[in-house]
């Protein structure tokens, strides 16, 4: 059974149907990745799994549970399983790195505090910021700020984990103690879809690569199949172009 | 000029003048905190709410920003006994000021909400929170930082002008104190040059308080002078 089974998933903004029947699925502990020029859906997909972006069709599964989006407790539903991370860190700024961590699953899920702090410190370890905790996030740097905002979403113990773009508004040298950071969860397990332009991280990582192009993914498969040996010449195109550099 | 200032019946009087301020001072406090509390309740329906909740107000915010408050407060002091309601002057005084504060809170807080960004909101809801929590811990924290200045300078309008107007419908706060003083000896040069200086030393210790509050609460990087 697969962990997250995404099947003929659409979505539009306004009249303008920005997901054309979307499938793919993954098998728990794998990494998807999206990948495909700016505009063709990508954030879009994973804004709709979130329930930020109304799904006009289709049906998603986590672990052979049927998701509806229909009403506020299930788009809850989906939101407890699953956890975002974008661009921009968000972070809460009148709260410390731990206090960013603890909210949700102090005030919101009210679990127990003890184990909750023990496991945003894990957490804090685990994306390298043990001696973060008491800071704000204005005295962090963005690549610190990124990996709080992953820490946070992890406090949550999500099923699925979704990453759009986590580092693309990072410096440089910023990005791979983030993609560090990401590699760990990996390693630990973590099921991931994640969008990201950073294509020797995401051979590196992914298990499969979903390339997408206009609301529809055009070629799905393994990233060596994707990366050396696209069929389609949209993909060969795409690829051509930002690999070369 | 030969007006020979004579302050010592000022002085003989002060302690009276002190509780005038201490009145004020409650006052715009109150009406501040109340109008606070009404302002965020209406930004947030004017930002979430079906459109017969916007108008609704959209009409308590345009009827207070466009009547001079003392009208307001004259209304409730001379109408609620007209209904059957006796209530004090410093309870109608009160209530309009807060009133008032309200609608023009509503205005700067709306600015506030308008400006939080739409990606903060979507990392609260991703996180499971409900519409309350969205309000309490991402835009209130936003709203104390981005608008602070404006909120600071209302204050200071509240404590200042909005609750000299209770001198006009006998409260004994700090101006009414001053009048009813002054009114006894005619030494109302001496009067309003104290009562003036006490507003200073008033406006000074709120900024500071306020600063503070702002400060300890929501990390705000208020400057005090
Ligand atoms: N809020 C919105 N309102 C209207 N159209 C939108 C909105 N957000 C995205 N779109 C449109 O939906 C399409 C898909 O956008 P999406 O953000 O999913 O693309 P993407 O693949 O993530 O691109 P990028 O790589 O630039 O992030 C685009 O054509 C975009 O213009
Ligand atoms: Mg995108």
């Amino acid at each position: 059974m697969p962990h997250l089974a995404v099947s003929d998933v659409r979505a539009k903004y306004g009249a303008l149907e920005v997901l054309k029947g979307i499938s793919f699925e993954i098998q728990k502990g794998e990494i998807a990745a999206l990948v495909g020029p700016s505009g063709s859906g990508k954030s879009t997909v994973l804004r709709a799994l979130m329930g930020l972006t109304p799904i006009t069709g289709g049906a998603v599964e986590i672990a052979g549970e049927a998701m509806n989006y229909s009403s506020a407790r299930e788009v809850r539903a989906a939101r407890d399983r699953m956890a975002i991370v974008f661009q921009q860190y968000n972070l809460f700024q009148n709260m410390t790195v731990m206090q960013n961590l603890t909210l949700a699953p102090l005030k919101i899920k009210k679990w127990d505090k003890a184990e909750v702090t023990s496991e945003a410190r894990r957490l804090l370890g685990l994306v390298g910021l043990s001696d973060k905790a008491d800071a704000y996030s204005d005295q962090l740097s963005g690549g610190q700020q990124q990996r709080v905002a992953l820490a946070r979403a992890l406090a949550l113990k999500p099923q699925i984990l979704l990453l759009d773009e986590v580092t693309s508004a990072l410096d440089p040298e910023l990005v791979n103690e983030v993609l560090d950071a990401i590699r760990k969860l990996a390693d630990e397990g973590m099921t991931m879809v994640i969008v990201s332009h950073e294509m020797a991280f995401v051979r590196e990582v992914a298990d499969k690569v979903v390339f997408m192009d206009n609301g529809q993914i055009i070629e799905a498969g393994t990233p060596a199949a994707i990366f050396d040996e696209p069929k389609t010449d949209r993909a060969r195109d795409f690829f051509s172009k930002i690999l070369r550099h | 000029m030969n007006y020979r200032f004579q302050f010592g019946v000022v002085w003989d009087n002060f302690p009276e003048l002190l509780e005038g301020a201490w009145l004020t001072f409650q006052l715009g406090c109150f009406a501040f905190a109340g109008g606070a509390l009404i302002g965020l309740f209406c930004a947030t329906v004017k930002t979430y709410a079906p459109w017969p909740f916007r108008l609704l107000v959209d009409t308590y915010v345009v009827f207070i920003t466009n009547t001079p408050a003392l009208i307001q407060i004259y209304f409730l002091y001379f109408g609620l006994p007209e209904v059957g309601l006796r209530w004090s002057n410093e309870a109608c005084l009160l209530i309009g000021l807060t009133l008032n504060a309200g609608a023009y809170l509503t205005l700067i807080l709306r600015a506030g909400f308008l400006s939080v960004r739409v990606t903060e909101i979507e990392a609260g809801q991703t996180l499971g929170m409900s519409l309350i929590q969205q309000v309490r811990y991402i835009i209130v924290p936003h709203i104390a930082k981005s608008i602070y200045p404006a909120l600071a300078n209302f204050f200071i309008v509240v404590l200042v002008m909005g609750t000299s107007v209770g001198a006009l419908i006998g409260v004994d706060e700090l101006t009414g104190q001053a009048i009813n003083l002054s009114t006894v000896n005619y030494r109302w040069l001496e009067y309003f040059t104290v009562v003036a200086a006490m507003y200073v030393v008033l406006t000074f210790i709120a900024s500071i308080g306020l600063a503070l509050l702002g400060r300890w609460a929501f990390r705000v990087k208020a400057r005090i002078f």
